[in-house]
């Protein structure tokens, strides 16, 4: 066989034995270097940030951040095999362009087809389209909950209750929340279809409020509408940015 | 509608086996000095009408069935059905001498049959009673074989309750990771593979075993519930521990089997399975007035919101709690933070 250079691979399960068999496998395949064991999903998203690995062995059901949610924050930067005893979201793990899924209890020779199949993605090195990964990691038709912000190797969770209001700013949107900013590469389009529609009300071209902080609308001296929040800060609002404010309002 | 009359093979097999019974008649006849051709003429049509009139024999086997009647009142209706055949055929027979009488040629014919009617009454009467037999003959046999059948339909049905509840209750992901969990063992742990393999089949026979009872003690219940915790032992390591407090006294109280299966199952993947380092169930049963209390209370993660109404599981509890005891049994869930209860209370029925 040819000689490669080593796959660099990351192991992310919640369950103790069920890393084992992974690098049980793993050990007694050539040009295969493991480079972290997570056992959740913010070690997993650390351990890519950090160690960049070629790919993670990455199961879905686990505390904090489920498989979805790491490949929603980190799946540009590694190729993504699933591991998992649900069949159920086969479909959703190939919307998201993880290379492979398999089902527990697998083989070693059926892993090891999974990672030839890496090795192929990696030689072609296709870029992956964030947007697709973001839309795709929630389960169709549910707001998000919560609000994923990765910042290095670190995972910020603001829940979607927390969130003030969010802009636009180029190629980012900043989720405003507590008192802090968080930047995620986003585009507001994509955050109106994210959070629930009935509380999250896009007022301008830049801006889409948390109706919960609205205190108050007003015209300013150039008779531009202005939001006023309960945290006092001002947002401007746009002619049809006001019709949408008036209808979620209404309902 | 007969049911010769409906399949063409059967009608055939039947019109067969009449013309077999005329030939030999005419044979007897025959040997009686008849010329064969006036006993053909004569007995051959005759016979084949009766052959349809003996059919009327499938209602008198159905109206008088062997199994519900005094044997004298099946013998009188039989011997009254085969007396009115014969008298029929006597019928037909006269009408077709006169047929015969005004056809040129075969006014001989006639003459044999005027002199062998009473012979020929009797035949047809005792012709009239095989056939009776017969059909009840083949109704012993199809009542056999629906008894069979039923009986087969009915273990068909038994094994099919049997599996679906053990669907409703198991998860077949609880399998899967177990498999898992055995696949890693086996190389690096082979006793504590064999010790799983062992736990996984107890839990499964027992579920098996009690999966279509009506109810179980909850010494029982518990039991189950201790062989699944064991398994998902195994598989959570030091994350899952398990805190009881059982009231002695409650444990001959009876409940619907495996209701605390969906519950313990809810616990363990929605609440520990969600905690990085795991933490403790505490299950208490206690009996008060008459009433058992049930309670499972397990840590969660607080920054995931609770799921609306609990989910399947929980509802299927409360489902089958109150098909089991209607308006007497209360089901209570309730999310704290980090925390979720879920509690029953149900009467105390012993056996």
């Amino acid at each position: 066989m040819a000689h490669q250079t080593p796959l660099r691979l990351a192991i992310v399960d919640d369950e103790e034995l069920a890393r084992r068999v992974l690098r049980e496998f793993l050990t007694s395949m050539p040009d295969i270097s493991i480079v972290a064991e997570c056992a959740n999903g913010f070690e997993a998203v650390k351990a890519v940030a950090d160690l960049h690995p070629d790919v993670l062995l990455l199961d879905v059901q686990m505390p904090k951040l489920n498989g979805f949610e790491v490949i929603e924050l980190v799946g540009r930067d590694v190729a993504v095999v699933f591991t998992t005893a649900h069949d159920e979201y086969a479909l959703r793990a190939f919307e998201v362009h993880a290379v492979d899924y398999l089902l527990k209890p697998f083989n070693a020779e059926r892993l090891a087809n999974a990672l030839s199949r890496v090795r192929e993605r990696l030689a072609r090195h296709e870029p992956l389209p964030a947007a697709a990964l973001a839309a795709t990691a929630r389960p169709p038709g549910v707001p998000s909950t919560r609000v994923l912000v990765r910042d290095g190797a670190r995972v910020h969770v603001i829940p979607a209750d927390a969130i003030d209001y969010v802009q636009a700013q180029d190629d980012y949107v900043a989720y405003h929340s507590e008192g802090k900013e968080y930047l995620k590469e986003q585009t507001l389009a994509e955050v109106e279809t994210m959070l629930d529609p009935a509380r999250f009300v896009r007022v301008h071209r830049s801006y889409v409020l948390n109706l919960d902080r609205l205190a108050r609308v007003e015209l300013d001296k150039r008779e531009n509408r202005v939001a006023t929040l309960t945290t006092g800060e001002r947002l401007p609002v746009s002619r049809s940015g006001h019709a949408r404010l008036t209808a979620a309002l209404e309902r | 509608m007969h049911p010769l009359l409906a399949r063409l093979d059967y009608a055939a097999a039947y019109v067969g086996a009449w013309l077999v019974a005329g030939m030999l008649l005419c044979t007897s006849l025959a040997r009686q000095g008849v010329a064969w051709a006036d006993a053909l003429v004569f007995v051959v049509p005759t016979f084949a009408m009766y052959g349809f009139v003996c059919l009327s024999a499938w209602y008198v086997s159905r109206a008088m069935p062997l199994t519900t009647r005094r044997a004298a009142a099946v013998a009188t209706a039989s011997g009254a059905a085969a007396l009115s055949g014969g008298v029929i055929w006597t019928i037909i027979a006269e009408l077709w001498m006169a047929l015969l009488d005004t056809t040129p040629g075969l006014q001989g014919a006639a003459a044999v049959g005027r002199v062998q009617v009473p012979f020929l009454f009797s035949v047809a009467v005792i012709l009239y009673l095989l056939v009776l037999s017969i059909h009840y003959v083949a109704l012993a046999y199809e009542a056999a074989r629906a008894a069979e059948h039923q009986q087969f339909e009915l273990q068909v049905l038994t094994r099919d309750a049997e599996l679906r509840a053990l669907r409703a209750q198991l998860n077949p992901h609880f399998l899967y990771n177990s498999l898992n969990s055995i696949s890693a063992l086996t190389t690096v742990d082979p006793e504590g593979a064999r010790r799983m393999c062992v736990l996984l089949g107890d839990f499964l026979r027992k579920t098996l075993k009690v999966s279509t009872l009506d109810s179980i003690t909850i010494a029982d219940e518990l039991a189950l519930v201790d062989a699944f915790i064991g398994i998902e032992q195994v598989r959570f390591g030091s994350r899952l521990t398990v805190e009881r407090q059982i009231d002695e006294s409650a444990l001959a109280c009876r409940v619907p089997p495996l209701l605390l299966q969906p519950l313990l199952e809810n616990a363990v993947a929605h609440g520990i399975g969600g905690l990085i380092d795991g933490g403790s169930i505490v299950f208490t049963v206690v009996k008060r007035d008459g009433r058992v209390l049930l309670r499972i209370d397990n840590p969660r993660d607080p920054d995931v919101p609770p799921r609306r109404h609990g989910g399947v599981g929980l509802e299927n509890v409360r489902r089958r709690v109150q098909t089991a005891f209607p308006d007497r049994a209360r089901v209570e869930a309730a999310a704290e933070a980090g925390r979720f209860r879920v509690e029953l209370n149900l009467p105390c029925i012993e056996e």
